[in-house]
Formats: structure tokens, sequence, C-alpha cells
């Protein structure tokens, strides 16, 4: 059976469609398109694996990470997009009282890994 | 006592540089046309100005090209086949069409889209397409119009005076000297943000020359990170002037508490709020104490540049005058290249951190400008501890006035 990530993560596999995404652009939109609720259970969920997913891909080399190894970096980076929205922000996927978002441009931002 | 060594309620502006004033400053300087056009004349175009690291053209042909209308041109950053980096106005020979379109690239030759004729890497004109119709024509007066281009650390500074009055190295002075030795050029994994900014570009620099402003604006993100018990205001701990330039040291709280995220991005990586890091890799003036409250250098390179470092990273903030109410802003942060899953998820949260913050800096820019456009206030109130402020409005002025007295030469602008 083909599964989307390495075998002891598997209750993350219903986050991979969303999350695991290849840019930091693409993990930046699907972040400020989320709700709350949506932001707060993938945060939640990521956290108490996270240290275990780190350690697991450190056993890796980064540059060739297998499909399943490298879709749950992404899953960590997308943590690394949410982390502080909601530890900061309750949840909310914008930051309050801050320039408009959009016109941030990101150099490099569309760059995979 | 944690703080011996400096004094957090120091009144830096009155005990240390009482020749800076105490009165509010004019905010004038960022709404006036007449003034943004003497910055440009006097300022811009006669200093320093950082333009890009020398890894960013590491092998002979690479290029950049800055489009910069606070110096009136664009300008091309090439390193030639001798290892040598030069500048050159982008601006063809023939009817002045402009050379390099892209905003990096590599090349032997650079040939213009018009008419085709081509340049080598030090600006010589070697390709004129049916030349002998040009009458008394001698290729050698027709080359790239070049601008100074000097190194310090890696990092490639242009100034768009014929004759600059002084080096590089003198320039930067003792700045320069303290902030020597850092390994920039180890950290070249560089994350980095950009935007136009509809305001003043001192407004942009000044938001980000205090730490006056953390607790409210940056509450929510950096909550008791920088500020704690022992330095509730986040004060400053030291503060130096050089000659233009100027510098800060920013402490963290000791007692900060990770997030739980930070917690684990502080076990596999480097971050710029965790201060366990090798404080060694300082160059000696930096935190000459190795105090482990040390959070990050602050320097401001007149006029435009914002260089940050710390154990590990280092960052900067670039703010380019556009027109009296337009500038454009560039945040970049650089890491040594990530080695593993780990360390690239650290970096990934901290850009994200860093990111947050900018936006949080940004915020009030705007608005900041459209109240000062209006002149209902028409001074800027500082206090102690927004000393560097008072500094960048003084030397701005300084330089204005000296300028006023020894008028720009108009040498760069005359055929060659």
């Amino acid at each position: 059976m083909n599964h989307k990530l390495p075998d002891t993560f598997q209750a993350l596999e219903k986050f991979v469609d969303d999350w695991a995404l290849a840019t930091q652009n693409e993990r930046q939109r699907r972040r400020a398109a989320c709700t709350p609720d949506e932001l707060l259970k993938f945060y939640n969920a990521m956290l108490p694996r996270l240290e275990k997913a780190l350690s697991y891909l450190n056993g890796l080399k980064l540059g060739s990470l297998p499909d399943p190894a490298r879709r749950l970096l992404y899953l960590t980076l997308s943590f690394a997009e949410v982390a502080m929205f909601a530890e900061c922000y309750e949840g909310k996927p914008q930051v309050p009282n801050s320039f408009e978002e959009t016109r941030f441009v990101a150099v490099g931002g569309d760059r995979v890994g | 006592m944690a703080s011996a060594v400096f004094d957090l309620n120091r009144r830096w502006s009155s005990q240390d540089f009482p020749e800076l004033g105490a009165a509010p400053v004019p905010t004038e300087p960022c709404i006036s046309t007449e003034y943004f056009e003497l910055e440009k004349n006097r300022v811009f175009q006669r200093v320093w100005l950082y333009v890009g690291r020398e890894e960013e053209i590491k092998k002979p042909g690479d290029y950049i090209v800055r489009d910069l209308p606070a110096m009136n041109t664009s300008l091309i950053i090439v390193r030639g086949s001798d290892g040598v980096v030069r500048s050159f106005h982008n601006i063809c020979s023939h009817r002045g069409n402009k050379l390099a379109w892209d905003k990096c690239g590599s090349c032997r030759s650079f040939s213009c889209k018009f008419h085709s004729w081509t340049y080598d890497l030090k600006g010589a004109l070697i390709g004129v397409p049916d030349e002998k119709m040009f009458a008394d024509f001698r290729r050698s007066e027709h080359g790239l119009v070049p601008v100074a281009a000097q190194t310090w650390e890696g990092f490639i500074f242009v100034n768009a005076d014929p004759k600059p009055a002084q080096t590089l190295g003198e320039y930067l002075g003792d700045l320069g000297r303290r902030l020597a030795g850092f390994p920039y050029a180890e950290m070249t994994a560089t994350y980095a943000y950009e935007t136009e900014l509809k305001c003043n570009w001192k407004v942009a620099l000044d938001a980000f020359s205090e730490a006056y402003h953390v607790n409210t604006v940056h509450g929510r993100s950096y909550p008791e990170t920088f500020t704690g018990k022992n330095n509730k205001q986040c004060h400053l701990p030291e503060v130096r002037l050089y000659g233009p330039h100027r510098s800060a040291v920013i402490y963290g709280n000791p007692n900060h508490q990770p997030s739980p995220a930070a917690a684990v991005a502080y076990l596999f990586g480097e971050s710029v709020t965790k201060r366990t890091s090798n404080l060694d890799e300082l160059p000696p003036q930096v935190n000459p104490t190795r105090s482990p409250e040390f959070a990050f250098d602050l320097n401001v390179i007149f006029p435009n540049l914002i260089l940050h470092i710390l154990p590990g990273t280092w960052f900067t903030h670039q703010f380019w005058p556009i027109s009296v109410d337009r500038t454009l802003w560039e945040g970049r942060a650089y890491w040594r290249p990530a080695k593993n899953a780990g360390e690239r998820f650290a970096q990934e949260f901290n850009n994200c951190v860093l990111r947050n913050a900018w936006l949080e800096d940004t915020g009030t820019m705007e608005a900041t400008q459209q109240a000062l456009s209006s002149q209902v206030k028409t001074h800027f109130v500082l206090q102690e501890q927004e000393v560097l402020i008072r500094h960048s409005y003084k030397v701005l002025e300084d330089y204005v006035q000296f300028y006023h007295r020894s008028p720009p030469s108009k040498a760069h602008r005359k055929v060659r």
C-alpha cells in the first residue's frame, strides 16, 4: 500500500492535501485563506509530532528526500508558517494591526523546498 | 546584577549626545519635495550606497541590475574576467537605451537590444554594426560610464560621485571596523521580502531605528522576548555614533520562555530570539563583554542601510527613495545553508517570525506619512532612547547644508 507519509506519521495523512505544499508562497497563501479552526487543528496535530518528524528527517539527506519524507518536510514548513498565528493571534490567519500582507513580495517565494 | 556593565536607564540624548539637541525635530524633511531633491543631489548622489553582496555575482560575467531613482539612474554591477567588481550606468552610449533589462544574469558581454552595440565586462565598446557609417568615430570614446564600486566584507557599495571624497573604507570608518570579521559570507541562505511603501524613506528608516515601539507594535508577536522584569521598556544598553553612521545594542529578556514552536526551532537550528548560540562568532567590539543578554546589534550605515548582526544570522533593511512619499523597502535575512531538515525548519520558522514583525513595523508607516502631509503636526517629539533618529536628521541636515556650500560636480554628466 502506498502511503503519503512515512509509516510512523500516518496520523498526519489527512493534512497532506491541504498543507504539504512545496513553496513558501503556497504555504503563506494557504494560511492566509484558512479559518482559525482549520489553522488550530493543523497546529495541534503537528506540534506533538514535530520534534519526532524533524529527528526522522534529519536521518535522511535533505537534497534527495523520498516523496513521503518530502511531504512530511513540507508539513513541518507549513507548521512553521502557521505557528505564530496559533500561538500569538488565537488562530486568526492575519497579523493584527499590520501592513497589507499581499503587498509584501517574498523574493524567492516560489522556490521549491 | 546581570546588567552591571551597561546602564539600562541611561538618558542617551542628554547625557551622551547633547550636541544633537533636545528640541522636537521638524517633519518637513519627510514631506517636502524640495528637501527630497536636495537629499538626492547632496546625499544619494554623493555617498557610498550598498547595492548587493559579492556572493550574488560569484563568477566572471555574473551581474546584477539595480534601478535607483535616488541616484537618477539604473546601474549594472558586474564581475569582470579579472575577478574585479565594477559598476556602470546601465545606458547604451549610442542613443541612451537601457542596456541590461534582467534583474540579474550572467554574460560575456552586454549587447544593446536597440542596435546591438556591444560592451565587454570592463565597459569597453567592442562591437558596432555598420561602424563605418559613423563619421570620425572612435570606440574608445564611447564605453559605458563607470560608477565607483568598492567592497567591504563582501558588501558591494557604489558611489555616483565621479570623484568620491572618501574611499569606502574611510567612509565606513570605525563602524566598518566594529562590524568587520563577522562570517557574513558563510551565511548565504537568503530569505527576503520587499514592497513599495507609500511613505518617505525616513519614516520607514526611523521606525526600525528605535526599540521604544517593541512593547506596543510587537507586544503580541514577541511577548516578553526583549522586554522583561529588568528592562520593561526595551532600553538600549549601548549607543555609539560613528560619523554619519550609528549603532545600538538590543538586549533580550534573560527569562524569556520560548513558545512551543520556538522551543522546537531552538533544538534544531539557529534563531533570532535564541540566545544560547556562539557569542564568540561576534566581532570583538560587538557585545565585548559577551553578555548572554545580547539579542542583536542594530547598525545604520548612512544613509539607507540597517545591518543587524547576531550569532548565527544577520539581516538588513534597506530604504530606497522613489519620491518624497514612495520608498522601496527590502528586508533580507541570511543563514548558513541548511544541512538538514531540522535547520531548514528553523530557518522557515524564523522567516515567518521576522516577516510578521516586519508586517507590524511597516503597518504604521503609510498612515504616518498621510498624517505628516496634513501638517497638523509639524514636529516629531523624541525621547532619550530615540537618539538614533535624532542623529539621523542631524546628519542629513549637515550633508544638505555642507553641499549647499560646495555644489555637486557635473563632470559625470559630460560625454566621455
